[in-house]
């Protein structure tokens, strides 16, 4: 449930700064200086330069097309909105786009407050480990390069997958 | 007066151009931010990193044996080490003197596991460092992240002499270490990650024979292996960054080594692991799946000296673990990114 308060926090977060780059809202700075309202800031701005100038830009495959359409059709009531305001419209020529292409490329971007769901603790707390027998292997498996642990542990179980 | 646009705008167009186009072609505007040049290093101390060095070819190069201890929080585990070089190269044989019994046989870069539990040996191909090896590498960065300090005191372990070496982090990005080296030959007597409330883990040797006393007799397994089943460990190497994986490393650390491995239920594990010449981390990747045969829980754990982050990256789970600062392992898996390349 906070979840997804955040989550719908954050994508208006992205459409306002859309609005503030493009001068047509007034900045909240105190919404803009967090880490991720930073980085959209900047992914935003890089966006439309590469969009303004041919000298940044690398010719993108085929391929990210299709995944940038393909994520604009499945986002319509972010990027797309099917009768946009006249003046909207007209903005959409830069930052639009750039809206369309941060959610087709950075859908895999790790987002630790709303990809995760519901178990993440938003300023992770230092939890006390509980005896997670899932995570043991992973130590057993990075002492058994490092060797820093109890010397090579051997994540062993009969006809278990190592044979 | 800190105005976003002040804040955000000079950082932007100071990138470098080529940076910039490849980044946004790319669309992981985040990457950039990542790096921050690494300070500059005071004059090296380079009494400090031969120590180091001795420690560590003496390591790979003498022959000893002895008894050492493991202790980390309440655990104390002993392990008894034979070393040997012949002219065949490398050989060794680790016995496991608590817990379950177990034997590691290695001649050079192949390891065989003897589980006499279940009559089973494990072999595998790989080199690795251990214990009483020190060093992931040359160790010629230490001195821009760690502040190297030789102390002139002896001190007495494992009834021979031993000369005391600090790393003091100069970052919040690993931990300290102080080693005890064998006046003599210069193997580490104990080597000790200290963290900012004291000591975490401890590796010390209680006996330790040097050069001519170590029968090479006793290299022989404790067990006859005849009729066990002998298993082969795949290992197979992986490039995780050419698979659209973009895992920004705290200053200092590099890659050692990129696998794809089995772990228990048949699940197949992609692991990186990052070092910076002394501490070290493991990135591992693997298929999300909802089934949940395994425990699901994201965020940050920490038990010891090992700090572990798990999250959620798309269809994929990330598991960052390592003997460093919880923060360590939080930042790097959260500025991980999954892009996979667009194949023309």
């Amino acid at each position: 449930m906070q979840a997804r308060q955040q989550q719908e926090h954050e994508a208006s977060l992205e459409a306002s700064i859309s609005a503030w780059i493009d001068a047509e809202a007034d900045i909240r700075p105190e919404d803009l200086d967090t880490p991720y309202g930073r980085r959209v800031w900047d992914t935003y701005h890089l966006i439309g330069d590469v969009l303004r100038s041919e000298d940044l830009a690398i010719k993108p495959s085929d391929f990210l097309y299709a995944r940038i359409s393909r994520a604009i059709d499945e986002e319509p009531p972010i990027v797309a909105p099917r009768v946009p305001p006249i003046r909207r419209f007209a903005r959409a020529g830069v930052s639009g786009l750039a809206v369309a292409a941060a959610v087709a490329a950075v859908a895999w971007v790790a987002m630790p407050y709303f990809t995760t769901g519901d178990q993440v603790v938003m300023h992770a707390q230092l939890q006390a480990a509980p005896e997670a027998e899932g995570l043991y292997d992973y130590v057993a498996a990075h002492h058994d390069i490092t060797g820093v642990g109890p010397v090579r542990q051997v994540s062993f179980e009969p006809g278990g997958g190592s044979r | 007066m800190n105005h976003p646009l002040h804040d955000c705008r000079p950082r932007q167009l100071l990138a470098p151009r080529a940076g910039r186009a490849l980044v946004a072609a790319a669309l992981a505007g985040s990457a950039l931010l990542a790096h921050l040049p690494a300070q500059a290093a005071e004059p090296r101390s380079p009494e400090a990193i031969q120590l180091l060095q001795r420690m560590h070819k003496a390591a790979r190069s003498l022959d000893y044996a002895g008894v050492y201890t493991y202790q980390q929080g309440n655990t104390v585990l002993s392990t008894q080490i034979v070393h040997v070089v012949d002219g065949t190269g490398e050989r060794e044989r680790v016995s496991m003197l608590d817990g379950q019994p177990r034997e590691y046989i290695r001649h050079n870069e192949i390891t065989q596991c003897l589980l006499p539990d279940h009559k089973v040996v494990l072999k595998e191909r790989r080199d690795s460092e251990r214990f009483p090896a020190v060093l992931f590498d040359e160790g010629l960065e230490l001195a821009t992240h760690y502040v190297l300090n030789l102390h002139d005191a002896a001190e007495r372990v494992a009834g021979r002499k031993c000369q005391v070496l600090e790393l003091e982090p100069r970052d919040t990005h690993r931990y300290g270490y102080r080693f005890c080296a064998d006046k003599e030959t210069g193997l580490p007597l104990r080597a000790q990650t200290v963290g900012p409330e004291g000591v975490l883990i401890q590796i010390v040797f209680n006996t330790l024979q040097v050069g001519s006393k170590v029968a090479p007799e006793a290299l022989a397994p404790a067990w006859n292996t005849k009729g066990w089943e002998v298993v082969e460990v795949p290992v197979q190497e992986v490039d995780l960054a050419s698979e659209g994986w973009r895992i920004p490393l705290p200053p200092g650390y590099r890659p050692l080594k990129q696998v794809l491995r089995p772990m228990k239920a048949g699940r197949q594990v992609k692991q990186m692991v990052v070092s910076d010449g002394l501490a070290s981390m493991s990135v591992f990747i693997e298929a999300y799946k909802e089934s949940g045969d395994q425990p699901r829980e994201a965020g940050l754990m920490r038990k010891g000296a090992v700090s572990l982050y798990r999250k959620r990256i798309g269809d994929h789970w990330l598991t960052v673990l390592g003997e460093v600062p919880a923060e360590t392992v939080r930042d790097l898996a959260d500025r991980t990114e999954y892009v996979p390349l667009a194949v023309p």
